[in-house]
């Protein structure tokens, strides 16, 4: 049986791991010190998958977070997403060269959907996830941003969703920009705007404050992982007993065994 | 000791990167190259692949890598390990972006997950998934059956009648997880993405005949 994932989320900007809180940025670290308070081979043992994402606000640099994600992934063996500002096949390309299996994209999936074909065509469907960030208005209809958060679309979360589910994706990542770093738990009210007509699997994000909130949204039926990029909400063995915790309820994650 | 030697095929798609990597983790010395004259001469060989089936064979035509792999597989008997796409690549056609003759390695078709199979089930098929492994697999030594193993992908092999079809997986439907017959061997998982079991399994790949 097809198990349900946590997976770990990375944000980097600038060459600095951040926290990010309702999309503000606040920086953590850099490289080394991801390397002293992350131990990446003995994290990867606890998570499904990991996701790194340039949210550079400034000028993205592709080939100085290239080598971040390589030395990251070194030591992982488990599935790796990348992405931020890919505006091409190219820069996709040199992503899925320096450990990532998949590319995310968000923005562009809007500005320009060609793209989202010309990646699926070049590197399959599979390849694709979709990253979508959603805030309430005062009414509690879900309004879709893109640009890091920047830019309100004038399309309904729901709408967005139906037009998205027309295009060669293989994932969702929905994340919630109301919940974003606050710990308090998933919005799962999000998953009422998937419309039926949309297949494919659902990475929901933006929240996890602790391991009760990967519960309550793995037993979501939409649900099939769970994305937290909290740095400290988690931290040292934070995820190892988190996943733990969630296996002796019976929850339906992968075992892993140390090689 | 010296370290066992594995030529990747390097064709433009897919993971190089990680599976190298993986590579490296158990030991090996690992060359990655698209040259069809070093891979008529490795003796053991591993095609990756992330992407679509028609674009991959493209590529690998434009290069005349098939024909060297065929000859390295058939004609000289060196192994070889398809993983994912490359396994799929592996199969006599597929069907992903319109019919695509493959390498024929596999004796059987690849196809997409049919509704009917899927039953209300989402594809790809994406994450951690059982594997179902016989005994006698040299790929699964020492890996327990029901290990869970990485996947991602649309299309599948189902088993039909096929021989060496050695682990099946189920995903509304049994279909061919790992496949080995003679010194062809192929996962239609990423076991450089699934954890210690992945890396044991790439470990018995390079420790063949040993």
């Amino acid at each position: 049986m097809l198990k349900k994932r946590i997976i770990f989320t990375l944000l980097y900007n600038s060459g600095f791991f951040m926290l990010s809180r309702n999309f503000r940025l606040q920086k953590v670290g850099d490289i080394s010190w991801l390397r002293d308070n992350y131990n990446f081979s003995n994290v990867s043992s606890s998570i499904d998958e990991l996701i790194v994402l340039d949210i550079s606000r400034e000028k993205r640099d592709i080939n100085i977070f290239r080598e971040c994600l390589k030395e990251i992934v070194a030591s992982c063996f488990i599935p790796v997403s990348s992405g931020g500002g890919i505006g091409s096949v190219d820069q996709a390309k040199l992503l899925l060269r320096s450990g990532a299996d998949k590319v995310v994209i968000n923005s562009q999936v809007f500005l320009r959907p060609e793209l989202v074909f010309e990646l699926a065509r070049e590197f399959g469907q599979q390849c694709i996830v979709a990253s979508v960030d959603t805030k309430r208005d005062s009414e509690n209809n879900f309004h879709v941003y893109i640009d890091n958060g920047t830019n309100l679309l004038d399309l309904k979360l729901n709408e967005y969703l139906t037009n998205l589910s027309k295009l060669p994706i293989g994932e969702l990542y929905l994340n919630s920009m109301d919940k974003d770093g606050t710990g308090q738990g998933y919005d799962l009210d999000l998953l009422k705007e998937v419309p039926d007509s949309f297949k494919c699997p659902i990475i929901i994000s933006g929240g996890a404050g602790n391991f009760n909130h990967f519960v309550d949204a793995l037993a979501h039926e939409r649900v099939n992982a769970v994305a937290t990029a909290h740095l400290f909400n988690f931290v040292g063995d934070g995820l190892s007993v988190s996943r733990n915790r969630v296996l002796d309820l019976g929850f339906n994650l992968a075992r892993f065994s140390s090689f | 000791m010296i370290k066992k030697e594995v030529l990747i095929i390097d064709y433009g798609m897919g993971n190089i990167w990680s599976v190298a990597n993986a590579l490296n983790y158990v030991g090996a010395k690992v060359v990655v190259s698209s040259d069809p004259d070093l891979i008529v001469n490795a003796r053991k060989l591993i095609l990756p692949g992330v992407g679509s089936f028609r674009r991959a064979m493209e590529v690998l035509r434009e290069k005349s890598l098939d024909q060297a792999i065929v000859e390295a597989v058939l004609k000289k008997g060196s192994d070889i390990l398809g993983i994912c796409l490359g396994m799929q690549l592996m199969g006599t056609a597929g069907s992903e972006d319109g019919e695509t003759i493959g390498l024929s390695l596999i004796p059987e078709r690849v196809d997409k997950f049919s509704e009917l199979e899927l039953n209300h089930r989402k594809i790809p098929h994406i994450g951690f998934n059982q594997v179902n492994s016989s005994e006698e697999s040299k790929l699964f030594s020492d890996i327990p059956s029901e290990s869970d193993f990485y996947f991602v992908h649309s299309y599948r092999i189902l088993p039909n009648n096929l021989n060496g079809a050695v682990s099946l997986c189920n995903y509304g439907v049994n279909f061919v997880a790992g496949y080995e017959n003679g010194n062809i061997f192929a996962a239609q998982f990423h076991p450089e993405k699934s954890q210690g079991n992945g890396l044991r399994l790439i470990s018995n790949y390079m420790h063949l005949n040993a």
